[in-house]
């Protein structure tokens, strides 16, 4: 039941990327990708900064007590907003989508597989390996689709 | 040649983004969601201000001239990292991913089929809707 209910929790935080996805885009085609995500990683900072302050219980532990390697996660988001900024006009959005996302699962299977940095082991049993054929064929759809409205596009 | 050298790197980028995830978690759980959050948009945006002084294009001037909801963006964020944070110690990496992946995939339908955000207008396709229903049967699976 619990799980269930993380599970909608995960959907909202997907549907929650959407929509911020939508409305950078739109700034983005204002102002470059760049100072987009420049805007929205400040504006982060500022809110998760009152969480911080006033949403969060007392920690025994605080960020500077944490081993380094721990706290270097932001490097890879914006390694992923910079690549997909240098790419994205070489390959186009629906190769790059699928890239992305299959990247994305690939890593996260093997991370619970091998339960690296510190994550609990999941093994990789007979049905995530039916997931993932699944997940590549959806990704195959995403990426035929999205092929197509681009051709669309550049014939308008 | 290049094409498929520039798609390894962005594959790379997405197991970034799971890296990213798997480094939250175990950091959530150990000095609060909350910090973890913070960590991320605060080396972020040091990281990212950093790229902006050696960026070629110089629009961030006619940033406060844009309406301000296309400015209102970032406050989904921390709605996304606190979530990651406090959902994969529980359900993993996998299953968290991919509830994401639906949920995003699900949302950018709606989106797009009623041109929100002044985006333009595209019908429900039969391709992304079979892929949701193969991503729905995916997150069953793998949970």
């Amino acid at each position: 039941m619990i799980t269930i209910l993380l599970i909608l929790l995960a959907l909202l935080g997907g549907i929650a990327l959407s929509v911020q996805s939508s409305v950078n885009g739109r700034l983005g085609g204002a102002v470059g990708v760049l100072a987009a995500a420049w805007l929205t990683f400040v504006l982060g900072a500022l809110i998760s900064v009152l969480l911080v302050l006033f949403a969060q219980p007392p920690q025994e532990l605080t960020l500077l007590d944490a081993p380094r390697w721990q706290l270097t996660g932001a490097f890879f988001g914006v390694f992923y907003i910079i690549a997909m900024v240098f790419s994205v006009p070489q390959v186009g959005i629906a190769a790059a989508t699928a890239a992305v996302i299959t990247g994305q699962l690939t890593m996260s299977l093997l991370i619970d597989n091998f339960a690296w940095l510190g994550n609990a082991e999941i093994p990789l049993d007979l049905q995530r390996w039916c997931a993932i054929a699944l997940l590549f064929v959806a990704m195959a759809l995403i990426y035929i689709g999205n092929r197509k409205r681009e051709r669309g596009e550049n014939a308008q | 040649m290049k094409q498929i050298l520039t798609l390894c790197v962005v594959f790379a980028a997405g197991m970034g983004l799971s890296v990213e995830a798997g480094l939250l978690g175990p950091l959530g759980e150990m000095v609060g969601h909350m910090s973890a959050t913070f960590c991320i948009f605060l080396v972020g945006s040091l990281l990212l201000s950093f790229a902006l002084v050696f960026a070629r294009d110089r629009a961030l001037r006619e940033m406060f001239s844009q309406p301000r909801w296309m400015l209102s963006g970032g406050i989904l964020g921390p709605v996304y990292v606190v979530i990651i944070t406090s959902v994969t110690p529980f359900l993993g990496i996998g299953t968290t991913m991919v509830a994401i992946l639906f949920g995003q995939i699900g949302a950018g339908l709606v989106l797009d089929h009623f041109g929100a955000f002044g985006a333009a207008r595209q019908r429900v396709d039969g391709y992304r809707l079979a892929a949701l229903a193969l991503i729905a049967g995916a997150l069953a699976l793998i949970h």
